[in-house]
Parts: structure tokens; sequence; C-alpha cells
């Protein structure tokens, strides 16, 4: 096996390789994509690249009616409501962000991220514990690798445009059907139209 | 004009706001020679502040302390604000560093202060000249009809013809002084105002852009029709006017026979005797119209690559469903915001496969402890150099808390920040770590991590060393009576 699929493989499995950090896996990958699809293949796992966004990352591949596949090698993680809410705002932002310009990079501050999620989470907890949430929120979004630091500027975030690849329809519509069920139950009446 | 209009201006036009700033000198004199004066397109925020922090100096000693109190970065931070809108703000792709570059507004209030100094005379005989041929160009240009077309050149060929001869016979006028000067000052004037415009050039391109957006965005039929509606009118970018002005322009500019006839002319013109005071600019205004041309031909490049992304069939329809279900998110929310833990959670799948392997990790290694034998010391008999040990400082941390003590006598808290500019830093950072590791019996360290502090103080070596720190509190602990 060449040394050039064996970067492009392993730089993958690590986790989600971008044209501008990782210059080299990421032409490796371009190169070579017919034999990593068939390499990751194997694992169950399944190649997404979208070239126009600069990134590339591995999937489960979505399981056949009435065949066992292989275990899943790709963790699934629960989020709690207001990281999920946050992840909503934030592909909604980024949705407007490229409705009204041709720039491609959204920036955002603590301060917009905290205005943005504040009115929506409960009322009565003083200033300071509102904005000790809301980092723990942005910390848990760091980590899932759709916001980053952006380097030698404090409080500053990047949106990562591969959010778009996670945060999609499908999986807004189920936050929104779970969030609108428990709305209901709430309230204890039929919610009108 | 009308009143309205004009009053419209006033209070739209970031250009007017800006002349009427109260630091429009200072805005104006340095973003006119870092931006304009320099053909500078793109400046990084470092470089950028760092220029303003050496003007903002110079102007504070000559003007007096505090005549531009705040710091160069607030001031770029004030410029880049879209109420100012003097600096465009950007992050250029793989970069974590902001980006600067003019706005038009700077570019049209440079040039209406330019008209405001007094010209010792005004060339009108070559513009006329120029008029005629704008106006030749035309009417040929747009003539169909070939006979008419052979006319106008026969007519021509006549005056070539006679032009001719009469230089044969030694019957002609070069180009007076003034008619020179005249037209090198036209010249200048023109190739500044075209530098100039690619501002506006581009900054048309991006309003272009977002109008596109815009309609795409709120497009209500299908698909198809909002590309017949976009390719097919002259809205797409490159199909506007200014894009076939502007492509035009740099095909022209690009060809090679151009560039050397250019080149050439400029050289001969430079050197012409009657031009007392050539502007050492215009020798190489090509290069500099090329750079900017460059530069405004990626950002349509850009642009369009981005617009067809956006335009992509799944992108498209894609964002549209998003916003809609957010907005219904958000509604649901608003209404249980009253509840802290809510049961709803989602699940979202890793980007990367997780893999544990037990073998990677390290075998259990016991630490081995060293025995220390110091049970004989003797005294050394050798003669040896001492001074490494003694040019070791050290930190009486007792004095440090005494310090503190005092400070405390006529308050109930201070912050660190303060102490040391009450007390300079002696030891540097050594003395500086000493702080925070304070303990005493009569006041307490608190931290504070959500803001932080900027401690200043003076090395050794003369220079200035700041640090940055969570704010650190020193508080007097109350004594039970």
């Amino acid at each position: 096996m060449s040394a050039e699929l064996s970067l492009a493989v392993t730089q993958v499995m690590k986790g989600v390789v971008y044209r501008d950090t990782h210059e080299k896996a990421w032409r490796y990958l371009l190169d070579l994509q017919a034999q990593v699809r068939d390499h990751v293949a194997v694992l169950g796992l399944l190649l997404v690249i979208d070239e126009a966004e600069g990134y590339a990352f591995l999937r489960s591949r979505p399981e056949q009616e009435g065949e066992e596949g292989p275990p899943r090698l790709i963790p699934r993680r629960s989020l709690s409501f207001h990281v999920s809410l946050l992840l909503a705002l934030l592909r909604k932002r980024l949705a407007e962000f490229d409705a009204r310009g041709g720039d491609i990079r959204l920036m955002l501050t603590r301060d917009q991220i905290v205005e943005m999620l504040a009115i929506f989470l409960p009322e009565g907890s003083n200033e300071a514990r509102l904005v000790n949430q809301v980092d723990a929120h942005i910390n848990k979004v760091v980590e899932l690798g759709f916001l980053r630091r952006v380097t030698g500027q404090d409080n500053l975030f990047e949106v990562r445009r591969i959010l778009k690849a996670f945060v999609d329809g499908q999986w807004l519509a189920g936050f929104e059907q779970g969030l609108a069920t428990y709305a209901v139950q709430l309230s204890g009446t039929e919610e009108k139209p | 004009m009308e009143f309205e209009e004009i009053s419209a201006l006033r209070r739209r036009s970031v250009a007017w706001r800006l002349l009427r700033a109260d630091h429009a000198p200072l805005v104006l004199g340095f973003l006119g020679r870092v931006f304009v004066d320099e053909n500078a397109r793109s400046v990084s925020a470092a470089d950028l502040a760092g220029r303003l922090d050496d003007e903002l100096y110079a102007l504070n000693e000559r003007l007096g302390e505090g005549t531009f109190p705040k710091t160069a970065k607030a001031y770029l931070d004030d410029w880049a604000d879209p109420r100012a809108g003097y600096l465009r703000k950007y992050y250029p792709e793989g970069s974590d560093e902001p980006y600067y570059d003019a706005t038009p507004a700077v570019e049209k209030a440079l040039a209406w202060l330019r008209s405001l100094t007094d010209r010792s005379f005004v060339g009108t005989e070559s513009r006329l000249n120029t008029i005629f041929d704008l106006l030749r160009q035309m009417v040929f240009g747009a003539e169909a009809d070939p006979e008419a077309r052979l006319e106008e050149l026969r007519r021509r060929r006549r005056q070539i013809d006679e032009e001719m001869a009469r230089v044969a016979a030694g019957d002609f006028e070069p180009l007076g002084p003034t008619a020179q000067r005249e037209r090198y000052q036209q010249f200048t004037s023109t190739a500044r105002e075209l530098l100039a415009d690619f501002r506006e050039v581009e900054a048309n391109f991006r309003t272009l852009d977002r109008r596109l957006r815009e309609k795409i965005s709120t497009w209500e039929g299908s698909k198809g029709a909002l590309l017949d509606d976009i390719l097919g009118s002259r809205e797409s970018i490159a199909d506007t006017d200014q894009g076939r002005s502007f492509q035009a322009f740099y095909d022209f500019l690009l060809s090679s026979t151009r560039q050397e006839e250019l080149a050439g002319l400029l050289e001969q013109v430079q050197a012409l005797e009657e031009i007392t005071e050539p502007d050492p600019r215009m020798r190489y205004v090509h290069h500099d119209w090329l750079d900017a041309g460059e530069r405004t031909q990626a950002t349509v490049r850009q642009l369009s690559e981005q617009l067809r992304r956006f335009l992509d069939d799944q992108v498209w329809a894609e964002n549209r469903r998003v916003v809609e279900i957010v907005r219904s998110i958000e509604k649901h929310a608003l209404t249980v915001r009253a509840y802290a833990d809510l049961p709803v959670t989602t699940e979202l799948e890793g980007s990367a496969p997780e893999l544990g392997l037990p073998m990677e990790r390290p075998l259990y290694a016991p630490r081995v402890r060293r025995p220390i034998n110091s049970a004989s010391i003797e005294a050394g008999r050798q003669e040896f150099e001492a001074d490494a040990l003694f040019e070791q400082f050290y930190v009486d941390r007792a004095e440090l808390a005494a310090g503190v003590r005092r400070a405390l006598q006529g308050r109930a808290q201070i912050a660190l920040a303060d102490l040391v500019r009450e007390r300079p830093l002696t030891h540097g950072l050594a003395e500086l770590v000493s702080y925070l590791a304070l303990s005493d019996d009569t006041f307490c360290v608190v931290f504070d991590e959500g803001r932080v502090d900027e401690v200043d103080w003076i090395d050794e070596e003369g220079t200035e060393r700041r640090a940055k720190l969570p704010r650190v509190t020193f508080a007097r602990t109350e004594v039970s009576p």
C-alpha cells in the first residue's frame, strides 16, 4: 500500500480533513478517492467529500434493510437541549450569512453567541451565571468541531462550514418534532396550527 | 439636485459622513497614504495597527498628549464598524488575522478634497479634444451602413494625406509647452481616477452579488424560473454593464502589445522636457492598474464561484428549509424557556470513528524513588567563581505580603493590576507569579476567570513587558470581633 493512500486513510479516520489545514492529506484524498472509498467500505464507512467547501469526513453506511451490517464504528453523541438549540441557531446564522454576501467565513464573538442563545434560557439566572452556561455550551460545540477558537483573538469563534453537513434539514426536523411534542405536553393542550 | 435628494445624501452617504467626522483629517490622511498612495488593497490588522500606532504617537507628540486618546486598534474597530464604513474588514481564507481594505467612500472623500486645492491652470483645450474624440468614436462606431463608414474612412485618409504633404514641406508645428502640460495634467488626473474607481467597481460587484443572493433567498417560484431570471437577464455579475466594461478593460490591459506600448509611451512622456515636475507615480501607473485590476478580477471570480455554489440545487433547497425549521424551533423554544432541564435531546453522528486500542495504553511503570544522601557535606576548600549563585534573584514573599497589607489599610480590596501600578514589579514575571501564590491571615486572593487584566512592567533590559492574566483581587478578610 502506498504511503499516500496510508496518509489519506488514517487522516480521515482521525477526523475531518480540511483543505486549508491538511493540505497533503486533502490532495491525496482527492487523487485516491476511489481507493479510499473501497478501503473504508470494508469497515462499513462512507467517504464524504465536499470539494466546494473544502472538507472530507467519514460517515456510517446506512444500514441495508434485512441485512445485518458490521458494528458501528462511528459513535452517536447525545446532545443536551441547549447544545442542540445552539447548533440549530448557528446553522440558521450560517444560512443567513450565505444569503447576505460573498464572504466565506462566518466569525462570531462570544458576546454575539451569548446574545443569540440568552433569550432561550430560563429567566432569573443572573448575568454571570448565564454567561457561564453559554460558555459551557460553546465549549461543547467547539469539542464537536463546529466552532473553532480563532487563534490570537480572545472570544472570537469561526463557525466551521462543516456544520452544514451534520445539522441538516433532516436532523433539524427531528429536533423540531421532539420539541413540539414536548411543548404540547407541557401546555396540556393540543397545539393550534 | 433637489433639496430632498441632497439631504438624503447627507444622511446616508458614507463619504459625506467621513468628511464631517471629527477625526476626518486623521482618517483621510492615514487611510489615504496607506491604501491610496501605496495602492494597497489588503493590509493585515497587525500591520495597519502598527502603522496607525506610529502615526498616533507622532500626532500626540506634536499636538499634545490626549489629542487622539484611543488605541490604534480601537480606532480601526471604529472605522470598520458598519455604522462608520470607512474600512472593510474581512478574513481571507486560511488566515485567522483580519485584513482591511479602504471603502470607495474614502476614495470619494479624498477626490473631493483634492479638487479643493487650487490648480495653477486649468486645461480646457485638451479636454475639448477628448470630447470630440469620444463623439466621433460613438457616431462612427454606431454606424451600421457600410457606405457611411467608408465615407468617414475616406475623409480621414484625405486629412492624413494633407497632413503628410504639409510635414514633407516642413510645414508643421510641434505641440507647445502649454499644450503638453495641459495634456499631462489631464493624463495624471484620469490615471488616478481610474485607479480610484477600481474600489468602486469592486464594491459594485459586491452589491450586485448581495442583490442576487437576496433575490435567490426570497424567490417564491420554481428553481428553473429563477435560473431563467438570473441567467437570462443581464443581472448575472459578468453580464452587467459593470461586468462587461471591466472585462473589456482587463482584456485590453492584459494584451502584451498594449503593455509594451503603454510602457514605452509612459517612459517617453515622463522624460519630456516641458513636463517640469513629472509625477513619479505615473511612470509605472500601468502596473498599479494591473495590480488593482487583478484584485478586482479575483473578487469577481470568487463571487461567481460562491454564487454558483449558493445556487446549487441541494444547497438552495436546504438553506430555505433550514431557516424555516429553525424559526419553528425558536418559537417552541421560547414557549418552554422557563424550564431549566428539558428532556428533549438529540443525537448527532460523530465525524470520525472512535477506536479504542487497549494495547496502545502505556503499561504501569512504578516510580523509582531516588534516595537522597545528604549526610556528609563538607565545606569546599577550593576557590571558585561563586558569582552565578548570587546572580539569581530572590523574591521576598513576606515583603510582597506586607505590601498588600499596607495597600489594604485604606480599602477593603485591591486588584493586582492596580497594586502593581502603585508598586511596580522589580523582579518581573517571577514576582508576578509570587503574588498569585501569596497566602496570609489578613487577606485572601480571589481569582475571576471571566475577566482579563493586563499587567505591565519593564525588565532588566529596559523592554516593556505585558502579561495577561485572570483578574486577581486581594480582599481584606473581615476580622471577627
